[in-house]
C-alpha cells in the first residue's frame, strides 16, 4: 500500500526520474516508429506487389504460349481460384507530347478480367472521388470538381476499357493508362492528390495562354515496341500512337514511374503474339514454305487470384500447387503446342517478390536489433537514476524499515517506482510514436521544404509515401518491452536498497 | 511480569579491520505501564541498546566473556530468534520509535508521515480501513496541537513540530512499547521541555510503556527509573 503512495510522490516531486521517463519516452518513440515505417514498406511492398499481378503467376516471357482462354476457362473452374486474367509484358520506348523519349514495361491487359485479378479498379487515377481525401480539406483535389469537355465517369469507363471512343467514327479504339508519374505532367501534392501541371503556350498573336496538361484530356503516347522472334531477333519496330485514356497509382513508386497499360489486343498486334498462320518448309513452294493452320493468340502471363485473403506469406502455396496441377492437364491436352509444366513459371506474388521481401525482412530485423541495443541506454539510465535516488534516500529506507517494513517491501517500492516511470515514459513513447507515424509524410515534407532533408527518396524505397500506420501488435510489443526494460534496471538498486542494515540507514548522512 | 526482559546483551560492531564491543553482557527489564530512561554518555551504548530492543538490530550470539547466549524478551517471548518477516510485524505492530532527528519522509505530509506505519503494517486490508486510520492520524496530530499543519510537509514545521509529528507517527499502530532514542536531543532547551511534557502527558493518559533514552539527567529525571549505561555496560544504580 505504501509502495503506491511513495511511488506517486517520488514520481511527482522528483526531477531524476522525470528525465528517466523521458529517456523511456525516446526510445520506445524511436523503436516504434522505426519498427512501423519499416514493417509498413515491407507490407506495402507484399499488397502492392498483389495489387498489380494477383496471387499466382504463370508465366512465359518472350515467346508467350497461345490457348490461354482455354487456360484461364480451366483455372477459373476450380474451387480454389477466383479468377484469372490473360497478360503480356514486354519493355517498349514512349515517345511523350514534350518530346521526350523513356523506356517502359508495356502490360497488355484485358481491362475486365485485369480488373478481377488485381486491384485496377481501386488504382485508376482519375475518377469521382465518393469523399475527398482526408488532408485535402479546402477540396483543391481536381477530382473534387467537374471536367470542362468529359466527366469522370466516361473517364473511368474508358480505364476500365484501356480505350476511348472516336468521336467521329463512334468506335472504340485503343488507348493507354500509363503510371501517375510516367509522363511527368503530373505534380503530387503535401495533401496527396495530384495536379496537372500548368505550362505557358505561345498564341499566334504573340501573347501567352495558360493551359494544364491533363493527359486524359488530348494528351497521346507514341508506344514503340520491338517484336521478337522464337530467337530473340528483333522482327520490326512497331510504333502506335495512343490517347491516354487514364492514368492509375499503385502507390509502388516503380510501377508509377515505369509502367504503361494497353489494351491486350493492341498489345498482341504491337508484339507479333496476334493469331497467326502457321507454316512448315516447303521447298517445293514458290516461297519456300506452306501454311498448314493457326497459331492462336499467346500472352506471356497468366495471373491468378484464388479465393479469400492470401496475402499472409505461405498463404498462395497451396493455390500454387493447385494451379501447377491445372496447367499440367493444359499442357496435357495442347502438348507440343504450350510450354510443358517444367519449363514453364509459375510463382507465388511471395516467390516473384521473395529477394526484395528477404532483404527488407533483414534489414528491419537489423535495425530493430541496432535500435532496441540502443534502447539498452534506458535500462542503464534507469539503474543510474536508481541507484543514486537510492543513496539519497538511504535514511528513509531505515525509517520504513523501523516502522516495519520488510526486505521485500522495501524491494517493491523501487520496483513499482521502475514499473511507474516504464508505464509513464513508455505510454508518452507510443503517444509520441503515433503522432509521429501518422504525421510522417507532411513532417517529411515540411523537412524538404524547411532544411531541404529528403529522407524517404521514391526512387530508392519504391514507394510515393512513407508508410504512416502503427501496428497494434508491435505497439504491445514495444510497450512491454519498455516497461520491463525499466523494471530490469530498478531491479539491481531495489535489491540494493532492500538489503541495507536499517540501523546503518538511520544513521547514513 | 516484566514486558521486557533483557539478559546478557552483548553487540560488536565492526569498524573497518578492528572490533567495537558496544554492549557488554547488558541485562535489565522494564514493566508494563513503566517510564524507563537510559542515561549514558556518547558512545555509552544506549541508541545501540534501543535498536536491540526495538527488532532494528540483532545482538550478538554469545557474550564473549560469559559465554552466555542473549536473549530480548517481549511479552515473555524471546525476539531474538525470530524470523525477518517475524520482526518486521514486530516492529511495525508492538513497538513505537521517536528518533532524535525525527526522521520524516520530506515528500509526504504530515498526515501521510504518521499513516505510514499503518499502511506498513496493515498491507492492502488497509484499504479497508483507511477512513478509521486517517480520523486516528488527525486525532493524534491534533492532539500534538497540530490540527492546522495536516497538510504540510516537514519541511514546513518547526522542530518541536516534526518532533511532535513524530510521535504521533510512534502512536498510530497503538504500539505496546514506545521507544525514544534523544527524542529531545535536537530541539532547544524550552522546546525540548514540551516536547518532554508531550511524551509524558501520553505516557500518563494511556499508561503506555516507555523506554526513553538521553545523555540529558534532566530528561531522565522525568521517568520512574533510570538505567545508567558506560562503556557499553549497565553500572549498578
Amino acid at each position: 500500500m505504501y509502495q503506491f503512495l511513495l511511488t506517486r510522490k517520488y514520481l511527482t516531486s522528483k526531477l531524476m526520474p522525470l528525465l528517466a521517463s523521458v529517456a523511456v519516452l525516446l526510445c520506445t518513440a524511436m523503436v516504434l516508429v522505426i519498427w512501423s515505417v519499416m514493417g509498413g514498406f515491407l507490407d506495402m511492398l507484399v499488397r502492392s506487389g498483389r495489387t498489380m499481378t494477383g496471387d499466382v503467376i504463370i508465366a512465359w516471357p518472350n515467346a508467350g504460349f497461345g490457348y490461354y482462354d482455354d487456360l484461364v476457362e480451366r483455372l477459373e473452374a476450380d474451387e480454389l481460384v477466383e479468377s484469372a486474367a490473360p497478360v503480356i509484358e514486354s519493355f517498349a520506348l514512349i515517345g511523350l507530347p514534350d518530346g521526350r523519349q523513356e523506356t517502359v514495361m508495356l502490360r497488355g491487359v484485358d481491362g475486365p478480367s485485369y480488373a478481377r485479378v488485381t486491384a485496377y479498379t481501386d488504382i485508376l487515377w482519375w475518377k469521382k472521388l465518393d469523399r475527398p481525401l482526408p488532408k485535402d480539406k479546402d477540396l483543391l483535389d481536381p477530382r473534387n470538381r467537374p471536367l470542362k469537355t468529359l466527366d469522370w465517369n466516361t473517364l473511368y469507363e474508358q480505364g476500365l476499357a484501356l480505350s476511348k471512343m472516336d468521336p467521329r467514327t463512334g468506335e472504340m479504339v485503343a488507348g493507354v493508362v500509363p503510371g501517375i508519374e510516367v509522363s511527368g505532367f503530373n505534380s503530387r501534392t503535401v495533401e496527396g492528390f495530384y495536379n496537372p501541371i500548368l505550362v505557358n503556350k505561345r498564341l499566334p498573336d504573340g501573347g501567352y495562354e495558360t493551359v494544364d496538361l491533363f493527359m486524359p484530356a488530348r494528351g497521346t503516347i507514341t508506344v514503340n515496341t520491338i517484336p521478337l522472334d522464337s530467337r530473340g531477333t528483333a522482327v520490326e519496330t512497331v510504333s502506335r500512337v495512343l490517347p491516354v485514356v487514364n492514368e492509375f497509382m499503385s502507390g509502388l513508386y516503380d510501377l508509377d514511374n515505369r509502367l504503361v497499360l494497353v489494351r491486350l489486343d493492341m498489345a498482341q498486334e504491337m508484339l507479333k503474339l496476334g493469331t497467326s498462320e502457321k507454316v512448315v518448309d516447303d521447298p517445293s513452294h514458290p516461297d519456300g514454305y506452306k501454311v498448314v493452320g493457326v497459331n492462336p493468340a499467346r500472352v506471356t502471363h497468366v495471373l491468378v487470384r484464388g479465393k479469400g485473403d492470401l496475402g499472409k506469406f505461405g498463404a498462395a502455396d497451396p493455390l500454387r500447387r493447385r494451379v501447377e496441377t491445372i496447367y499440367e492437364r493444359f499442357a496435357e491436352a495442347h502438348k507440343g503446342e504450350v510450354p510443358g509444366l517444367a519449363p514453364i513459371i509459375i510463382m507465388t506474388w511471395e516467390d516473384q517478390n521473395r529477394t526484395m521481401i528477404g532483404a527488407v525482412r533483414k534489414e528491419t530485423a537489423l535495425v530493430l536489433t541496432l535500435f532496441s541495443l540502443v534502447s539498452l541506454v534506458a535500462v542503464i539510465l534507469v539503474l543510474t537514476i536508481f541507484w543514486a535516488m537510492i543513496s539519497d534516500k538511504t535514511r528513509d529506507i531505515g525509517i520504513m524499515r523501523a516502522l516495519g517494513a520488510g526486505k521485500a517491501g522495501i524491494a517493491w517500492v523501487w520496483l513499482m517506482y521502475g514499473l511507474a516511470i516504464g508505464t509513464v515514459g513508455t505510454s508518452l513513447g507510443l503517444v509520441t510514436a503515433w503522432l509521429i507515424v501518422t504525421n510522417i509524410n507532411p513532417i517529411h515534407e515540411w523537412m524538404g521544404e524547411a532544411m531541404g532533408i529528403s529522407i524517404w527518396n521514391p526512387e530508392v524505397y519504391y514507394f510515393v509515401t512513407i508508410p504512416n500506420q502503427v501496428d497494434p501488435k508491435h505497439a504491445l510489443i514495444v510497450a512491454v518491452g519498455g516497461v520491463l526494460s525499466c523494471f530490469v534496471g530498478a531491479f539491481i538498486p531495489a535489491v540494493r536498497a532492500a538489503n541495507m542494515q536499517p540501523v546503518k540507514a538511520l544513521r547514513f548522512e | 511480569m516484566p514486558i521486557v526482559e533483557v539478559e546478557n546483551l552483548c553487540k560488536t560492531y565492526r569498524m573497518g579491520r578492528s572490533e567495537v564491543l558496544v554492549l557488554r553482557n547488558v541485562s535489565m527489564s522494564v514493566e508494563k505501564g513503566e517510564c524507563v530512561a537510559v542515561l549514558g554518555a556518547s558512545g555509552s551504548g544506549k541508541s545501540t541498546l534501543l535498536h536491540l530492543i526495538g527488532g532494528l538490530d540483532r545482538p550478538d550470539r554469545r557474550d564473549p566473556e560469559t559465554g552466555k547466549s542473549p536473549s530480548i524478551r517481549f511479552g515473555g517471548d524471546n525476539i531474538t530468534g525470530l524470523s525477518a518477516s517475524r520482526l518486521d510485524t514486530y516492529r511495525g505492530r508492538d513497538v513505537g520509535f521517536v528518533f532524535q532527528f525525527y526522521h520524516l519522509l520530506p515528500e509526504l505530509t504530515i498526515v501521510e508521515n504518521v499513516l505510514l506505519g499503518a499502511m506498513i503494517l496493515h498491507g492492502a486490508a488497509y484499504l479497508g480501513k483507511a477512513t478509521e486510520y486517517k480520523a486516528r492520524a488527525e486525532n493524534l496530530l491534533t492532539s500534538m496541537g497540530l490540527a492546522h499543519r495536516l497538510r504540510h510537509r516537514p519541511s514546513e514545521l518547526s522542530g518541536g513540530e516534526r518532533q511532535r509529528t513524530a510521535i504521533a507517527r510512534s502512536l498510530i499502530n497503538q504500539p505496546a512499547l514506545l521507544l525514544a532514542d534523544e527524542p529531545t536531543g535536537n530541539l532547544d532547551e524550552q522546546t525540548g521541555a514540551k516536547i518532554l511534557d508531550a511524551i509524558m502527558d501520553i505516557r500518563r493518559t494511556t499508561n503506555q510503556t516507555m523506554i526513553v533514552v538521553t545523555h540529558d539527567s534532566n530528561t531522565a529525571a522525568r521517568a520512574d527509573r533510570i538505567v545508567r549505561l558506560k562503556d557499553g555496560r549497565v553500572i549498578p544504580a
